[in-house]
C-alpha cells in the first residue's frame, strides 16, 4: 500500500506539472492581455509600455522559469485584471463557495439516488420504475441554465421570496443552486444504480440469500448494493471533480461567487496568472479525487485490495 | 469660468452656504437607515482609477472617488472637487478647489492632493513619492504631451501649464478621479485599489471580488447626500436572474436591462423602467489604412476610398435595427460624437438608400456585372467581418449579423468571423486585420468633450483604421487650439459634418441604457455617463 501511494503521489506531481506547463504555453498562444488593459485609442507605444510593466515583453522561457520557481513557493503572480495574488483569488473562490456547493450537490445527488435507484430496480417495468426513468430523462436533458431560472421564478418570484434568487452565505442561499447542480448527476446516478442492481439481483448469490430467508432489505443493502458500488463510485468521483472545478452555468445564474466564473472570466481576459493558478488547483483536485476513489475501491471491494 | 452646482450653489459668494445647502432635504417617507441593493452584470476589476474607468468600473469607482469636474443628469459639467476652472492664459489653466473637503480617512483634500494625482497621471516623480507605476488605460503623458507642468498657487488653487493652447484640459484632467496623497504614499498603490479611500458620497466597507461591494454613506460628504445608509452593488451576471431578483423584491434596482425585458417590465406597475442615452457608440470599422501602416501584403486597405465607406453607410437600415433589435432603446447618430457629449452637433442622418449607395459605388468603380456581386477590375468587393461575439451583448451580435446581410444585399461579399474580444484586440493591435477586413466594436468615453471621440482618427491606434486626410487633420488641430468656446463649437460642428461625409466608419447605433427599479427607490435619475449616481436618491419604507 505505501508503495502504491508513493507511486500515485509521484504520478500526481507529474500530471500537475504537465498540465500547468501545457496551460502556461497554450494561454500565451491565445494572445496578449495588454490590449485589453489600454484604451481603444492607445497607440503602439502605449501598448508596448504596458506590456513592459506586466513583464510580458520578456522571452517565454524566462517567464516559464519564473513561473516554475514561483509555483514551488505557491506564488502564481498577480492577477492581471484584478491586481491581487492569483492563488489567493482562486482559494477565496474555492473555499467556501465552491466547496459548499459541490458538497451539497454531491450529497443530494448521491443520497437521493440510492433509494430512487433501488425503487426503480425493484419495481422494474412498473409505475415507480417508469416514473423514475422519465424523471431521470427529464433531469438529464433539462439545461441547468433553464432549470435554474425556473426555480428562481417559482421559489423567489412566485412564492414571494421563499428562497433567495441570488448570492451565497446562508443555507437558504444554497438550496436552489445545489438542487440545480445536483439534478443531472442525480438522474445519472439513479440510472446507473438501477442498471447495476438489475444486473446483480438475478445472480445466484442473491437467490441463495433469499433461499436462506434473509430479509429483502438486508439483501439489497448488505449484498446487492455493494456490488454496484464500483461504477457508482467512479462516476461520483468524476462528478465531484467537475463540481469542485466550478459549475459555471450555476454560478452565473445564481450569482454564486465560485471558482468556475472566476476562471471562465479570466480566459477571455487573458488573465494568465489566474488561469494558471486555477488550472493548477483543478488538476490537483481531479488527481486527488481520483486517488481517493481508487483507495475507496479497496474499501468496498476486497478483491481490489488483494490484487 | 464654469459655475453652477449639483446642490444649488451658483456663485462663489454662496460658497459659505454650500455645505448647509447640501445637507439634503429628506424625502418624507425616506428610510434613512435602509439599504439599497443594486444588481449589476459584473464586478469592477479595479478601484484605482488610474488602472482604468471603462465600462462598468465607473459605477463602482465614482461612488468612492471624485473628480475636480462633476457632471449633472444631463451630462453637463458642474463643480466637483473644484469650485471653478478657467484658462488664465492661452497656455495655463487654473482650478479653484473646494475648501473643507476630506477623504474618508480624514486626510484633507487640497492643492497637494491634486499635484500628487497629476504626477501619477503623467508618471512623474513616482520615485520621489516612493510609489509604483500601474499599467494604466490612458497614458496621459502620451495622449496629452502638451501638458508641461503644474504648480500650487495656494492651498486651494492649482495651475496647469501647457505648451499649446488646450481648450479641453478642464475635461481630460478634470474628470479623472482623485486619490488621497498621504494614504497612497503610506500604503502603496495597492491600497488605492484594494481599500479605496476617496472623498465621495459612499465609503467602501467590504469588497468581495466578483460578488458584491458594500458601501456606507459618508456622513461628512460635502454635497448632496444619499438618503439611505447603505448601498450594496451586487453582481448578478444573468439578465433574467437580475430581473427576477427585482420582481422578488430582493434587489431595489437593476442595471443593464435587456430591451425586450424592458418592454415587458414597463407594463408591470410594481416596477419602474427608466433609461438614458449613453456614450456607447457601436460602429463597423473598415480597413482604410494605407499599406505601409499595417500588415498589408503590399495592398492598401480595400476601404480607403471614402465614397465606398459612405455608400456602405447608406446601405444600413438603422430604423429597422432600432425597432426590431432594440425595441426603440437605441439611437441612430450620424455624428462621430456621442449625442450627449459637449460639443456634439447633430448631423444629417445617413438615409437608407440602396440605389444611391450603388450609384456611389459605381462612381468609385464598383459595378454589378449581373451576378449580384460588386466588382472592380475583376475582383469582388469583399469584406472579412470580424466581430467580438458575446462581448457587448446579444443585441450587438444580432446587429452585426443584420448588417452583414444588408451589405450582402448591396452586393458586398461578406464573410462573418465571430471571434473573442481579446483576439479582435490582438488583431488590431498587431495590425493584422486583412486588407479587406472590417470589425464591429463599440466606443465610449469617460470625458465630457467631443474631442475624446474626434481624436480617434489622428494617431494610428487600435480603432483608427481610416486616418484623417491632411485637411481634416488640420481642422481637428484647429479645434484643439481654439480657446474661444463659441468659435470652438463652430469648428467642432464643421469637423463633425466633414467626418460624417468622409465616413471613417459605418455608424450603427448609440446605446440607450435601461434600468429598472422598485417604486421604493425615489429620485433615481440615470446619467448619460457610464456610472450611476445615488446622491439625493431615497429609499421609502
Amino acid at each position: 500500500m505505501p508503495r502504491f501511494l508513493l507511486r500515485r503521489l509521484l504520478h500526481t506531481l507529474f500530471v500537475v506539472w504537465g498540465v500547468v506547463t501545457a496551460v502556461f504555453f497554450l494561454v500565451r498562444l491565445t494572445g496578449d492581455p495588454t490590449a485589453l488593459l489600454v484604451d481603444p485609442s492607445a497607440t503602439q507605444a502605449e501598448i508596448a509600455h504596458t506590456r513592459h510593466l506586466l513583464g510580458l515583453d520578456r522571452p517565454w522561457h524566462v517567464q516559464y522559469v519564473d513561473f516554475l520557481f514561483g509555483m514551488l513557493r505557491g506564488d502564481f503572480g498577480q492577477s492581471i485584471q484584478l491586481r491581487r495574488p492569483a492563488m489567493q483569488l482562486v482559494l477565496e473562490h474555492l473555499w467556501p463557495a465552491t466547496v459548499e456547493l459541490a458538497v451539497a450537490a454531491t450529497v443530494l445527488s448521491t443520497l437521493l439516488a440510492i433509494p430512487l435507484g433501488i425503487v426503480a430496480a425493484t419495481h422494474q417495468n412498473r409505475a415507480p420504475d417508469h416514473l423514475s426513468r422519465l424523471a431521470s430523462l427529464l433531469l438529464q436533458s433539462m439545461p441547468s441554465f433553464w432549470l435554474g431560472l425556473v426555480l428562481i421564478l417559482v421559489f423567489a418570484v412566485q412564492l414571494n421570496g421563499l428562497l433567495p434568487a441570488y448570492g451565497a452565505g446562508t443555507w437558504r442561499h444554497l438550496i436552489l443552486p445545489a438542487v440545480t447542480l445536483a439534478a443531472a448527476p442525480l438522474a445519472q446516478n439513479v440510472r446507473l444504480l438501477r442498471a447495476g442492481l438489475l444486473d446483480v439481483l438475478p445472480q445466484d448469490y442473491i437467490r441463495t440469500a433469499r433461499a436462506k430467508g434473509l430479509p429483502e432489505r438486508l439483501i439489497l443493502y448488505r449484498h446487492a448494493i455493494w456490488n454496484t458500488a464500483i461504477p457508482f463510485l467512479t462516476v461520483t468521483g468524476l462528478s465531484v471533480g467537475f463540481m469542485l472545478s466550478g459549475a459555471i452555468v450555476i454560478e452565473t445564474v445564481f450569482s454564486w461567487p465560485g471558482l468556475g466564473r472566476l476562471i471562465v472570466q479570466a480566459i477571455p481576459g487573458r488573465d494568465f496568472p489566474v488561469i494558471q493558478a486555477g488550472v493548477f488547483v483543478f488538476a490537483l483536485i481531479f488527481v486527488l479525487v481520483n486517488l481517493a476513489v481508487d483507495l475507496l475501491y479497496a474499501v468496498v471491494d476486497p478483491r481490489v485490495r488483494l490484487s | 469660468m464654469i459655475l453652477g452646482k449639483r446642490c444649488g450653489v451658483r456663485s462663489l459668494a454662496l460658497l459659505a452656504l454650500a455645505i448647509p445647502l447640501c445637507a439634503s432635504p429628506a424625502h418624507p417617507a425616506a428610510d434613512a437607515e435602509g439599504e439599497l441593493i443594486v444588481a449589476l452584470p459584473d464586478d469592477t476589476t479595479n478601484m484605482d482609477p488610474r488602472i482604468g474607468m471603462g465600462s462598468i468600473r465607473s459605477t463602482y469607482i465614482r461612488q468612492v472617488y471624485e473628480s475636480l469636474v462633476d457632471v449633472d443628469a444631463k451630462g453637463k459639467p458642474v463643480p466637483g472637487l473644484a469650485l471653478s476652472w478657467k484658462a488664465v492664459s492661452p497656455l495655463a489653466w487654473e482650478f479653484a478647489l473646494r475648501p473643507g473637503v476630506t477623504f474618508h480617512n480624514g486626510e484633507a483634500f487640497n492643492a497637494d492632493t491634486v499635484l500628487f494625482n497629476l504626477d501619477r497621471m503623467f508618471r512623474r516623480n513616482l520615485d520621489r513619492w516612493g510609489i509604483k507605476e500601474v499599467p494604466a488605460a490612458t497614458s496621459f503623458e502620451k495622449a496629452f504631451p502638451f501638458v508641461t507642468r503644474w504648480e500650487k498657487v495656494n492651498d486651494l488653487t492649482v495651475r496647469i501649464h501647457t505648451s499649446d493652447p488646450s481648450p479641453t484640459l478642464w475635461d481630460f484632467i478634470g474628470r479623472e478621479p482623485l486619490v488621497p496623497k498621504d494614504y497612497t504614499i503610506k500604503n502603496g498603490v495597492e491600497a488605492v485599489n484594494d481599500r479605496a479611500v476617496g472623498t465621495g458620497p459612499w465609503k467602501l466597507m467590504e469588497w468581495r471580488r466578483k460578488d458584491s461591494m458594500r458601501l456606507e454613506r459618508n456622513s461628512a460628504y460635502w454635497g448632496l447626500q444619499p438618503q439611505f445608509a447603505r448601498l450594496r452593488l451586487q453582481v448578478i451576471p444573468e439578465a433574467g436572474a437580475r430581473v427576477a431578483a427585482l420582481r422578488a423584491g430582493q434587489v431595489g434596482l437593476v442595471d443593464a436591462v435587456p430591451p425586450l425585458d424592458a418592454t415587458v417590465l414597463a407594463r408591470d406597475p410594481a416596477v419602474k423602467v427608466v433609461s438614458s442615452p449613453q456614450k456607447l457608440h457601436c460602429r463597423l470599422y473598415l480597413n482604410g489604412r494605407p499599406k505601409d501602416t499595417f500588415d498589408s501584403g503590399g495592398r492598401d486597405g480595400l476601404f480607403t476610398d471614402s465614397r465606398v465607406r459612405l455608400a456602405l453607410n447608406l446601405a444600413i437600415n438603422r430604423d429597422a435595427i432600432i425597432k426590431k433589435v432594440f425595441h426603440g432603446y437605441a439611437l441612430a447618430n450620424a455624428s462621430p460624437v456621442s449625442s450627449v457629449s459637449s460639443g456634439y452637433a447633430a448631423q444629417e442622418p445617413y438615409p437608407y438608400d440602396i440605389a444611391r449607395a450603388k450609384a456611389m459605388l459605381a462612381e468609385a468603380g464598383w459595378r454589378d456585372r449581373g451576378r449580384g456581386i460588386l466588382e472592380k477590375d475583376g475582383a469582388p468587393l469583399a469584406m472579412q467581418l470580424l466581430f467580438p461575439s458575446k462581448h457587448y451583448g446579444q443585441a450587438f451580435d444580432e446587429v452585426t449579423l443584420a448588417v452583414a446581410e444588408m451589405l450582402k444585399d448591396l452586393g458586398v461579399q461578406v464573410t462573418v468571423r465571430p471571434i473573442d474580444f481579446a483576439t479582435l484586440l490582438q488583431t488590431v493591435t498587431k495590425g493584422t486585420l486583412p486588407y479587406d477586413g472590417g470589425f464591429t466594436s463599440c466606443r465610449t468615453s469617460n470625458n465630457l468633450d467631443a474631442d475624446d471621440y474626434l481624436r480617434d482618427w489622428t494617431a494610428l491606434s487600435l480603432i483608427n483604421w481610416a486616418p484623417y486626410p491632411p485637411e481634416l487633420l488640420e481642422l481637428y488641430k484647429a479645434t484643439r487650439r481654439e480657446l474661444d468656446p463659441r468659435k470652438r463649437l463652430a469648428l467642432l460642428a464643421d469637423l463633425q459634418r466633414n467626418v460624417r461625409d468622409w465616413a471613417p466608419v459605418v455608424s450603427l447605433y448609440q446605446e440607450i441604457k435601461i434600468y429598472a427599479h422598485s417604486p421604493r427607490v425615489v429620485n433615481f435619475t440615470p446619467l448619460t455617463e457610464l456610472n450611476m449616481d445615488f446622491r439625493g436618491v431615497a429609499l421609502t419604507k
